[in-house]
């Protein structure tokens, strides 16, 4: 594993993990309701 | 019998048959919750081809630097599609759609429209007719893995041999019938139709909620598992993980200079977020005319992104390129996925500690992405019975479950005949992207982009950056289009031309492509009927309806 592959790693899981806990954490914001 | 109009329009719904139309008037379903919708969604999207079909797609198109392309198309394809899709499928919703057919209708009101939204049916039911035969080998799988059949097994050559005998595509020393394969599928579209049969909210609600934080458990566990293997044979100490990562994730930044590895990456973005099927769309009409689709729907692609890029490339290759080094690893990537999940990996766990578990977890998760998927590819079907004929849920599920059933056969007693490769041509792919390029212009040209944006943010907890206005109407058609016509020329002409096909299957291969036609006409007919029966019933409202 050379130093690109690790960059390329640590941006492509950060980038989807930073989205997924943005998302989670505001759709949790909001009570959990009947829909 | 279930007929829903928009909750301003239920006291002006007009009758002409007063208690049969008072009769049609009644609620649809809806989702429970809000986090329900998004599971079921992810639950469609997460599948077979998050763990077997990225890594390989990946590693052979540039590794790292094919995260570049990928996310660019995420950005400018996956992600407004998903919010298109969404928006469509909760505005049709208001109107008593949970279908292309009266979707479209109710974006253009042009009488031929909605012919085109058959394919949003067709294509699911396309996809259900093979996907529960595959899904049913992983039920099958999981159940060889607890009972160590598959530890027993001694090299990659006995473990294709046992999937070619379960298959039914030879007889050997392990199967010497398709009897056992018949049998898991018989369970495993059962328990389809159970869930779908329970409805929205008591089944594929339910159903998401518990597998898919399953699903991750598993994943979780095996990908722990394998990052953790370091060295597996310490007479080959290159042979390792770190390395496996390396092939995966290296850069090679020749590989963007061509066009097929924008093409994969596209492809991959397009067919892993189950956009262009039709079912996000059925999903979405559960919904309320104020509930928010802008972050649910993000939410659901993050979920999918999270399983296929964070779990799924930390499995399959690393694990590979450690036992089978790296020249091995491109024979293997290059087998197939099918071989890669039911042929590699249980020979891989079958050399490591617990493996018998690890086996087991594999193709559970494997199995529970496949049926939170499949249930999805069910419901459009099942939803146009209910909305356009008011035919209850559950006689909808079981007239569906006998069709399919029907329909399901010569995916499983013809496999070695090219049948499943042509159902995968047509419904799979063709039908997706066609859809999906139809559905984006209708709703941003026809429907109107002005119009379509703010669909997308009414109730909407997210607001989306102003640029997306502009991609959604202009970047994402062109995308499509381009995708469309590469793609076609690339393969599809091949696959038409029956490039390829050894003669003795071309019969199979033809009687396949009448009975897609057949059904395809079938469902036409159906949407005629459907508008003939709302007309005389007077539940078509404007003069635009009435076409």
């Amino acid at each position: 594993m050379t130093l690109a592959g690790w960059i390329f790693l640590g941006v492509s899981w950060s980038v989807i993990l930073g989205l997924l806990i943005f998302c989670f954490v505001r759709v949790f914001e909001e009570p959990e309701e009947e829909l | 019998m279930r007929f829903f109009v928009p909750r301003r329009s239920v006291g002006v719904l007009r009758m002409t048959e007063g208690n049969k139309g008072m009769a049609e008037q009644k609620q649809r379903q809806r989702w429970g919750t809000k986090i329900g919708i998004i599971l079921a969604v992810a639950g469609s999207a997460v599948g077979l081809g998050n763990f077997l079909r990225f890594p390989v797609q990946a590693a052979q198109n540039g590794g790292g630097a094919f995260m570049i392309p990928y996310f660019i198309a995420f950005l400018l394809l996956g992600i407004p599609l998903m919010w298109i899709e969404w928006a469509v499928g909760r505005y049709g919703g208001l109107f008593g759609h949970g279908t292309a057919p009266g979707m479209f209708h109710r974006l253009s009101q042009n009488r031929y429209v909605k012919y085109f939204g058959v394919i949003g049916i067709f294509g699911p039911l396309v996809i259900f007719i093979y996907y529960t035969y595959i899904e049913s080998w992983l039920l099958g799988y999981a159940f060889f893995a607890l009972m160590g059949k598959l530890s027993q097994l001694e090299g990659a050559q006995a473990m294709a041999s046992f999937l070619s005998g379960y298959q039914g595509l030879v007889q050997n020393e392990f199967f010497s019938s398709i009897a056992p394969a018949y049998i898991f599928f018989l369970i495993t579209f059962a328990l389809n139709v159970f869930i779908l049969w329970r409805g929205i909210k008591g089944g594929i609600e339910k159903l998401c909620k518990i597998a898919m934080p399953l699903l991750f458990v598993f994943a979780i566990a095996i990908a722990v598992r394998v990052l953790t293997l370091g060295v597996p044979n310490l007479a080959r100490p290159s042979w390792n993980i770190l390395n496996g990562l390396g092939f995966l994730w290296n850069p090679d930044f020749s590989a963007l200079s061509q066009a097929k590895v924008w093409l994969a990456a596209a492809g991959q973005v397009f067919f892993t977020l189950s956009v262009g099927i039709g079912v996000i769309l059925t999903y979405a009409s559960y919904l309320k005319r104020g509930d928010d689709v802008a972050l649910s729907g993000l939410t659901a692609a993050s979920t999918n992104e999270f399983a296929e890029v964070i779990l799924g490339g930390s499995i399959v290759i690393p694990v590979a390129f450690a036992f089978f080094g790296p020249i091995g690893i491109e024979v293997v990537a290059n087998s197939g996925a099918f071989n890669l999940g039911f042929v590699t990996m249980p020979f891989i766990f079958g050399q490591i500690p617990l493996g018998v578990v690890f086996a087991f977890l594999w193709f559970s998760l494997l199995f529970l992405a496949g049926l939170t998927s499949s249930v999805s590819l069910a419901q459009p079907a099942i939803a146009f019975m209910e909305d356009e004929f008011s035919i209850d849920r559950k006689k909808a599920a079981l007239i569906f479950g006998v069709i399919a059933f029907i329909l399901c056969q010569p995916a499983i007693f013809f496999l070695g005949h090219g049948v499943v490769d042509e159902l995968d041509f047509w419904g799979g792919t063709f039908a997706l992207v066609l859809f999906a390029t139809i559905e984006t212009i209708l709703f941003t040209w026809v429907f109107g982009i002005d119009k379509a944006w703010e669909e997308i943010h009414h109730g909407a907890e997210l607001h989306l950056p102003r640029i997306y206005k502009y991609i959604i109407k202009y970047v994402t058609p062109l995308f499509l289009l381009i995708v469309l016509f590469a793609w076609f020329f690339q393969d599809g002409f091949k696959v038409i031309l029956m490039d390829g096909v050894s003669p003795e299957n071309v019969p199979f291969v033809l009687g396949t492509r009448i009975m897609l036609l057949a059904m395809f006409v079938a469902l036409g007919i159906f949407v005629k009927m459907a508008w003939a029966r709302k007309r005389k019933l007077g539940l078509l409202k404007s003069k635009g309806e009435n076409k």
